[in-house]
């Protein structure tokens, strides 16, 4: 038996996906004997978006794809929990969800449900560390400096109703139109990870306030075309999972140690980097809140995949305290 | 094996299968042979998702704001005012021809509106005067190019989506070399006048200053487009997708309210028209995106980028091979999709090498518009000749002197970056 | 012979309605789309109150452009290389003529395959961003199955034509192509 997986992410070779895919196409590559061969086509090559990309592996012209939790929420709406504001506090706590709870395996199934077992979601990674508000016009301190600013986002209803419920006004502006969009003030905020805002190089067109609320965990969903996963035998299916597990520990490390230059650059470029305080981060949190009631009200299947995320994330703090006190002892 | 649909496109092509047609069935046809039925689907789809796009909506609105200043009587005023200024200059109505497609090329995107507003105009106007047809409709056509060099310009809008650059920067670069082209196409005409003065019509005479006030008063709101379009985006009001919308909504109302030239009844026929020229643009940028996906499964831009790279590696000998490259592809294959196909395997290379990303998108658009007056697959020359009446053959001949001036401004622009770059960079772009 | 023209000028009918059907879509779609974004302008610049559909509204009706591209086809509006075809003698250019019509009705029957399956497949059942459409009880997000369908029915329609042009061919080639009602010429179209 042997195999070549078609692998794609519509990001660069600068990105933490392409980091996870070339650690699991070497992994797989040498643990498989050369049985299984990795194909990778980094951009928009063969898809240009979350849907098109979904759809081929749907039908297995491409076997192994990242989506954002954005470009996945055309057909799992409920995978949009993972932008829902404030809910994990830090890397460690999102780790811990990611890799010791039952939030993956809920999600695979109910992803395989809704896609007529055929889209397989094989881990959960990271791109891109936290979603941040950064801004071209003022320091952003607490909710209510947010207030009638434009921020850009997706044409999607979770990131537009948390911007509303923050009191600034949310505007759908495409990615490549967004540089322009800052420098001529169409738009004056974003929210997205530093790594993205430094490779747009958007401090270049004004964007100079960061304020690291780290409202959402920037979530890659990684998915594989089920029926190839299934005409594996054992041995190699058991060579991917282990594959797809070296790839989250790359892309968990990746962003973190990009991220150390980019804010070095952010800040060398004239950046005002803004760490909110405890009390302004609850202040955040509690502006924010009513996004949570909203998404469980009006996304199909977001009730329970919020209660599921909920407990996961209750779970994952229980267990990394407990470590974390015999880590101390 | 894959790769062998590149040949095959070449033939298809050449034995005068449509383009759109050619860019499916070569791949489609090969990936059959090679057993890879399931990428079809991939074909398909990446047609689909290709033409959707937000930026690229900007093509069918430019396309429709051009219709209508045609229709609402608007090149007329653009003619007039040109006369007004150049008219009396050595073969004037030549120079009233490229100043008049200076002009046009602020308020349309395309070559070929400009080639069949103003040669439908002007052409029969120049032979009156004396001037041959092939003459005139090389001029016409040579002139043209600057329509999608000069912005708005619909290959820019491709090669901003295509490439992920900055619509505006893009168009802010082009600016310059647009007016290059158009000065060296004035220079040339007057070199040849002075040459074989017999062979012109005899001088105009000049006009005066009321002539000229007037002129410019009738060609005011026409003129007032660009700054709107080009203050708009820059002021921060719209996008430049949105630009086009309101380009649209402004060529309406003047020509519907200021100058009365169009009425509500001619709307559904101007809609008809850039519907149907929209959706043929559309389909050709899908097709030419699901190529390119076949293009990079057969892994011919890693092979094309070792073969560059591995000729030179001194940038300034790199970009001469590639002007020679583009212009050789622009004498097959419409600027559009040549763009598509070749831009992401071209534009890295030369990104790495220190080209600036936006120097690089004109250097490219610039090639291929010239590409556009070059037989076989000279669009421009397609419309010259059914607009005049005259031999595409005859038209590619009349129009040698021309062409070497536009590959002279090509070899500045590509040498001169600062050409490209000085106004997007004043505008905080670069 | 008087048979085989009554069904190609049959065919021309039909296709000629259909196109004039999809000409007044494109119309309407031309219309709505210019409408719409200057709504979001306006919205946004002047109100500071941005709306989330139009972008992806007027993107909608961009695709169901589709449906007039066949009137530029049937027209002979899409641009090819002629220059071999006019060296040829004239009975080998009809032969090659036809048999690029062939290849062309090959292309568009696959696409058609394939687009029904994409429309009515998984792909189709994909939800809309921002769009939504009155149901029974309330509103509910559009599926993109519906955004799809421009693109089939481009293509059927094209295969439609093809299927005419190729007819008027044979017509040619039996000395019958005077008999049969010209179809209006369009000028080459490019994004140049
Ligand atoms: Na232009
Ligand atoms: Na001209």
């Amino acid at each position: 038996q042997s195999v070549t997986l078609r692998a794609t992410a519509n990001s660069n070779e600068t990105d933490e996906d392409y980091d996870g895919l070339v650690v699991f196409k070497d992994y797989v590559e040498a643990a498989s004997n050369g049985e299984i061969a990795v194909e990778l086509f980094i951009g928009t090559q063969l898809c240009g978006n979350g849907a098109e990309c979904l759809q081929g592996v749907a039908d297995g012209s491409i076997d192994v794809f990242v989506a954002t939790s954005g470009g996945a929420a055309g057909l799992f709406p409920y995978i949009q929990i993972f932008d829902l504001p404030y809910l994990m506090a830090d890397d460690r706590i999102a780790e811990e969800v990611l890799t010791n709870t039952d939030l993956t395996a809920q999600m695979r199934v109910r992803a395989l449900q809704d896609s007529g077992d055929t889209i397989r979601i094989m881990t959960i990674g990271n791109t891109g560390g936290w979603r941040n508000f950064a801004n071209t016009q003022r320091r952003i301190e607490g909710p209510d400096d947010l207030k009638g600013l434009k921020v850009r986002t997706v044409v999607a209803d979770l990131p537009q109703e948390l911007v509303r419920t923050l009191g600034a006004s949310p505007t759908p502006i495409p990615w490549p139109e967004l540089f322009t969009s800052l420098q001529t003030g169409v738009v004056e905020g974003t929210k997205n990870g530093i790594t993205d805002i430094m490779g747009m190089k958007f401090p270049e067109a004004g964007l100079q306030y960061l304020t690291l609320d780290g409202h959402a965990y920037m979530a890659a969903i990684w998915v594989m075309n089920n029926e190839m996963f299934l005409s594996l035998d054992d041995d190699l299916k058991r060579v991917i999972v282990d594959g797809f597990h070296a790839l989250q520990q790359a892309t968990f490390a990746s962003p973190k140690r990009k991220s150390i230059d980019a804010y070095a650059d952010f800040v060398s470029g004239g950046g005002d980097l803004y760490v909110p305080t405890p009390e302004q981060k609850q202040a955040f949190q509690d502006a924010a809140a009513p996004v949570h009631d909203w998404f469980a009200a009006n996304v199909d299947g977001g009730e329970e995949m919020l209660a599921n995320f909920r407990a996961a994330i209750a779970q994952a703090e229980e267990s990394v305290a407990a470590r974390r006190a015999a880590e101390l002892e | 094996m894959l790769v062998w649909f590149l040949p095959l496109f070449l033939v298809l092509l050449m034995v005068g299968l449509p383009v759109f047609f050619a860019l499916l069935a070569a791949p489609g046809v090969m990936l059959v042979l090679n057993g890879q039925e399931r990428d079809l689907t991939l074909l398909y789809r990446n047609v689909y998702n290709g033409m959707d796009s937000f930026p690229l909506m900007a093509i069918p609105f430019f396309l429709l704001a051009g219709e209508m200043m045609n229709r609402g009587g608007i090149t007329q005023r653009l003619v007039e005012f040109s006369q007004a200024l150049v008219g009396h200059f050595r073969a004037g109505l030549a120079q009233v021809n490229i100043l008049s497609s200076m002009l046009f090329a602020g308020l349309s995107g395309s070559a070929v509106a400009d080639t069949s507003a103003l040669g439908a105009m002007l052409i029969p106007a120049m032979e009156r005067e004396g001037y041959s047809r092939r003459f005139a409709a090389a001029v016409t056509a040579a002139s043209s190019v600057i329509g999608p060099i000069i912005p708005p310009s619909g290959i820019m809008i491709i090669y901003a989506y295509v490439m992920e650059q900055s619509v505006a920067a893009l168009f802010l670069a082009g600016i310059l070399p647009g007016i290059l082209v158009g000065l060296g196409l004035m220079a040339v005409t007057n070199i040849m006048a002075r040459r074989a003065p017999g062979a012109f019509p005899p001088l105009r005479r000049r006009a005066g200053w009321g002539e000229k006030g007037q002129a410019s008063l009738k060609a005011f709101f026409p003129l007032l487009t660009p700054v709107i379009i080009l203050g708009g985006i820059l002021g921060g009001v719209f996008t430049p997708t949105e630009a086009s919308a309101v380009a649209v909504a402004y060529a309406a109302f003047i020509a519907l309210f200021v100058l009365r030239t169009m009425t509500w009844r001619d709307l559904p026929e101007v809609l008809s028209r850039a519907a149907i020229m929209s959706s043929v643009i559309l389909l050709l940028v899908g097709a030419a995106l699901a190529f390119k996906t076949v293009v990079a499964l057969s892994h011919a831009p890693e092979a094309l980028a070792s073969l560059i790279l591995s000729l030179s590696d001194n940038p300034l000998v790199l970009l001469l091979l590639i002007n020679l490259l583009l212009f050789g592809v622009g004498m097959f294959l419409d600027a559009g999709p040549a763009i598509i196909i070749l831009g992401p395997i071209l534009g890295p290379i030369f990104t790495s090498l220190g080209v600036d990303p936006v120097h690089f998108a004109i250097i490219m658009s610039v090639n291929l518009t010239v590409g556009l007056a070059t037989p076989p697959m000279g669009l421009v020359l397609f419309v010259a000749s059914s607009v005049s009446g005259e031999r595409v053959e005859t038209i590619a001949r009349a129009i040698l002197p021309f062409l070497a001036v536009e590959v002279l401004a090509i070899l500045l622009i590509t040498y001169v970056p600062a050409i490209s770059l000085a106004l997007p960079r004043l505008f905080g772009f670069l | 012979m008087n048979g085989f023209l009554t069904v190609v000028r049959a065919l021309g009918a039909v296709n000629a309605g259909a196109l004039r059907v999809g000409r007044w879509v494109g119309v309407a779609c031309m219309f709505l789309m210019v409408v719409f974004i200057l709504i979001q302008v306006f919205w946004r610049y002047v109100l500071s109150n941005p709306l989330p559909w139009p972008e992806e509204a007027a993107r909608f009706l961009m695709l169901w452009l589709m449906v007039v591209a066949p009137t530029a086809w049937r027209r002979g509006g899409f641009v090819a290389i002629d220059m071999i075809r006019l060296i040829l003698p004239r009975g080998v250019a009809v032969v090659l003529t036809l048999a690029l019509l062939a290849l062309s009705f090959l292309v568009l029957v696959t696409a058609v395959q394939i687009g029904w399956s994409e429309v009515t497949g998984l792909a189709g059942r994909f939800k809309s961003s921002s769009l939504y459409y009155p149901t029974g009880d309330g509103w509910a997000k559009l599926p993109l199955g519906w955004m799809m369908a421009s693109l089939l029915a481009g293509f059927v329609l094209l295969a439609s034509v093809t299927v005419e042009l190729m007819l008027r061919q044979v017509a040619v080639m039996l000395g019958a192509g005077d008999r049969l009602p010209a179809v209006p010429q369009a000028d080459p179209v490019g994004a140049e």
